[in-house]
């Protein structure tokens, strides 16, 4: 008889297990010279590279048209088409594949690319000049000319079996891939120092003074900073703790009748230093303060002098006098996370002890139309906007929002769902914990029937059980009820679907493990190679993939508006779904079959990631122009 | 460990030598009798001309082996009621913060005046008790009384 407010059942955390661990704070980037440099070093490797490349286009792309402004077509065509299509490309497949399985096997996973070396990597960079057009990056079409010249040539003397004309043009970048590249610490260290340098020279500042300055202003455009040093020098340099004066050498002295106010010795031969605000220290007080910061509170680029009350920042100069060899390492360890954590196109690779940083252009406020996913020389795939595991094709802003929602509302959604009404009245979610028919809602007083939801007063005297049939009370409320109750099963809907390729990627990936077990006694089962078995390492890949990609369209889903396009995403996202549960139901199968069905698994193989391919594509082309409304 | 006893030595040597009006600051004696260098005993009286004034109110400095590299702790005895005073007794306060304000050049001078100079300027933006906090937000008169009381319970030694 008493109405109850359900209570709150705990809440799952759905978070990524990625740790957060550095968020760049918004500032300008800066496109830098190295990339160039490096493509050139290492044109041999990307040769070698341009080869994966080239194979996994004449598998993947073929089926879809280039991304071009041919869009409108396009998408009443790939509706149409697809199926069809995509059963001449499988039979296109089936030829190439059983011809050449290792070929295959580096075709499949795109993201593997980025992955071995810098060379690599640009190779991957190097593929889509329509995307880059779009996002109007006039230096990077400057230099991508030389690079592409490169990969036609190497096509020429590879493509004689299986190449046309159409898979030469499709040799771009994917539209939801985004140009990026890893910097591994000392190319870190090494950008840091040209752009000291190249401030340093400008300015006609000592290079500690520059790098200060640039820390001081958290790496800035070098356009900025120098344009506020040269309106506002004195300020700047005082903010910066530089003092007005930046001359003179740092060297320790001794100096008459001094006690250290640190340690509170005095001797006649005490070495004191002290920076140009002259609070004066012993060297062993100031170098322990020093080891201090740098080694327990892990600060570097910002340390201050010791006196009391004091701004003045501990130069690099003063450093390198003071800090003790063991400590420089950590030191400039230090120096480079923050210029990372600083620089608004750097951001550090989340996995756990990951070395590199990812530099990359896709700017923050971007990020509605852009999902930037790049992966790590560690192969981490990771969301270069959020940090977060790659989470294609939904936007960082619909993720947070997803996330959040799954962490507050999923669990409770559910239990509301199976156990709960709402007041007719006032909407209040009420639980009927027992007795009579006869509810009243304990906020607002509303009285009503909780088998048909109208109102009790109609209800005379059946006190007990509600025999009564449309009544007009009845049905409104029962309206209402509807729609809030189907607000609610939309958001289970796409939630449960989310949660169960979270939970199957999962499975899948214990599969993986076992996999190669599977392959070792499947080569001495059968007598395959080694190599002829990798297609199941690779199927397992594009499996975990796959699912993760799906997982992240349910997401997406719920979020989108209803049109024509929504429908063409669901299409697509059903497409994936069924090669997707055929894969990886055949990759359960028994180790003796796995054997014959070699060929199937590997044409789903190359089918399943051929669709999520057309999947990732069309949406990026979409939402990049606005298309898709969220 | 030495840098601590030797700087400690050097304080009180000073101290002793001169030392703002009113206040109070020595080390504590051990049951044995011998000098603890790293407790010290002392008394912050209130600001002349503010709410606080013709109070004393005493307070340990505990000082950590790294002292000077790492601040002191000091804490009121009995637990004093101000908005950065914690319910145990701890002060609040920038210059007592490693990871702010703290610089190894501070002396007990310093911390000791910059305590005095708290009490009447309690900084809202870091409450340590709900107590004081929430009448200093809320109800100034019925904070005012409040200390007029504590100024009260402490009278000068």
């Amino acid at each position: 008889m008493f109405p109850t407010l359900p209570p709150p059942p705990t809440p799952r955390a759905f978070l990524s297990d990625v740790p957060l661990r550095f968020i760049t704070p918004p500032s300008t980037r800066k496109r830098k010279a190295a990339e160039a440099a490096i493509a050139d070093d290492t044109l041999p490797l990307l040769k070698s590279a341009t080869k994966a490349a080239h194979t996994r286009n004449a598998t993947s792309t073929s089926l879809s048209d280039t991304p071009s402004d041919k869009d409108e077509k396009k998408k009443e065509k790939e509706k149409e088409n697809t199926k069809q299509q995509d059963k001449l490309d499988i039979e296109h497949l089936t030829g190439f594949v059983s011809s050449s399985s290792s070929s295959v096997g580096q075709s499949q996973c795109p993201k593997k690319r980025g992955i071995a070396t810098p060379a690599t990597t640009t190779a991957s960079m190097d593929s889509d000049d329509d995307f880059m057009s779009d996002m109007s990056s006039d230096d990077f079409l400057g230099t991508q000319g030389s690079d592409d010249e490169s990969i036609g040539e190497d096509f020429g003397d590879l493509d004689t079996g299986f190449s046309d004309d159409k898979e030469l043009i499709s040799h771009q970048r994917q539209p939801f891939e985004v140009e990026f590249k890893v910097l591994d610490p000392p190319e870190i260290e090494r950008e840091q120092l040209a752009q000291i340098n190249n401030v340093a020279a400008i300015l006609g500042l000592p290079p500690e003074s520059a790098a200060i300055l640039l820390r001081f202003r958290r790496w800035v455009q070098q356009e900025r900073l120098i344009e506020e040093y040269i309106s506002r020098e004195d300020e700047m340099l005082e903010e910066a703790g530089l003092g007005t004066k930046c001359q003179g050498v740092a060297k320790t002295e001794v100096v008459n009748d001094f006690m250290c106010e640190i340690c509170c010795e005095d001797g006649p031969d005490l070495e004191t230093y002290a920076m140009r605000c002259g609070h004066r220290f012993c060297v062993d007080c100031y170098r322990h303060y020093l080891s201090g910061k740098i080694k327990e509170e892990g600060e570097a680029a910002r340390i201050e002098c010791p006196g009391d009350n004091c701004h003045r920042i501990v130069d690099s100069r003063s450093l390198d006098l003071l800090v003790t060899d063991d400590l420089k390492d950590r030191y400039r360890e230090l120096l480079t996370r923050t210029y990372v954590d600083d620089k608004e196109n750097l951001r550090w690779c989340p996995a756990p002890e990951c070395q590199y940083a990812i530099d990359c252009s896709v700017k923050q406020r971007d990020l509605f139309r852009i999902v930037p996913t790049v992966v790590c020389a560690c192969k981490h795939d990771f969301c270069f906007g959020c940090s977060l595991k790659d989470h294609q094709p939904t936007p960082c802003l619909l993720v947070k929002r997803w996330l959040q929602k799954c962490e507050d509302d999923s669990e409770t959604a559910n239990w509301i769902s199976a156990n709960t009404k709402e007041c007719p009245r006032c909407q209040s979610t009420i639980e009927k914990n027992g007795g009579c028919n006869h509810m009243t809602c304990r906020k607002c007083k509303h009285e009503f029937c909780w088998m048909c939801m109208g109102l009790w007063s109609e209800h005379g005297t059946s006190w007990y059980n509600c025999s009564r049939y449309e009544e007009k009370s009845g049905s409104d409320a029962r309206t209402a009820q509807q729609k809030s109750r189907a607000s609610l099963d939309r958001y289970l809907h796409y939630y449960n679907r989310y949660a169960n390729h979270e939970q199957s990627a999962k499975l899948d990936k214990d599969l993986y493990l076992k996999t190669e077990k599977k392959m070792t006694s499947l080569q001495s089962q059968s007598g395959l190679s080694w190599i002829e078995v990798q297609f199941l390492d690779t199927a397992s890949q594009v499996l975990q993939q796959c699912r993760q990609t799906l997982k992240w369209t349910y997401a997406f889903a719920f979020y989108l508006e209803r049109n024509n396009l929504t429908e063409i995403f669901e299409d697509n996202q059903k497409d994936l779904e069924l090669a997707v549960e055929s894969l990886s139901e055949m990759f359960e199968k028994p180790v003796p079959e796995l054997a014959e069905l070699k060929v199937d698994i590997l044409d789903k193989t190359a089918y399943c990631n051929k669709r999520r391919v057309i999947l990732l594509s069309d949406t990026a082309e979409n939402l990049s122009k606005s298309k898709l409304i969220h | 460990m030495t840098l601590c006893l030797n700087r400690l030595q050097e304080e009180r040597k000073q101290w002793r030598r001169d030392h703002p009006f009113g206040f109070v600051a020595k080390p504590i004696r051990t049951p044995q009798g011998t000098l603890d260098l790293k407790t010290w005993q002392c008394a912050v009286p209130g600001k002349k001309d503010t709410l606080w004034e013709g109070g004393v109110f005493k307070l340990d400095v505990i000082f950590p082996d790294e002292y000077p590299t790492k601040p002191p702790k000091c804490k009121f005895t009995p637990p004093l009621f101000h908005p950065n005073v914690y319910p145990s007794g701890t002060v609040c306060l920038s210059i007592l913060n490693e990871e702010e304000a703290w610089r190894p050049a501070i002396t007990i001078r310093q911390i000791l005046l910059g305590i005095q100079d708290l009490l009447n300027e309690p900084n809202p933006e870091s409450p340590a008790q709900a107590d004081a906090y929430n009448l200093f937000k809320k109800d100034r008169p019925a904070y005012e009384r409040r200390v007029r009381q504590v100024v009260k319970e402490n009278p000068p030694m």
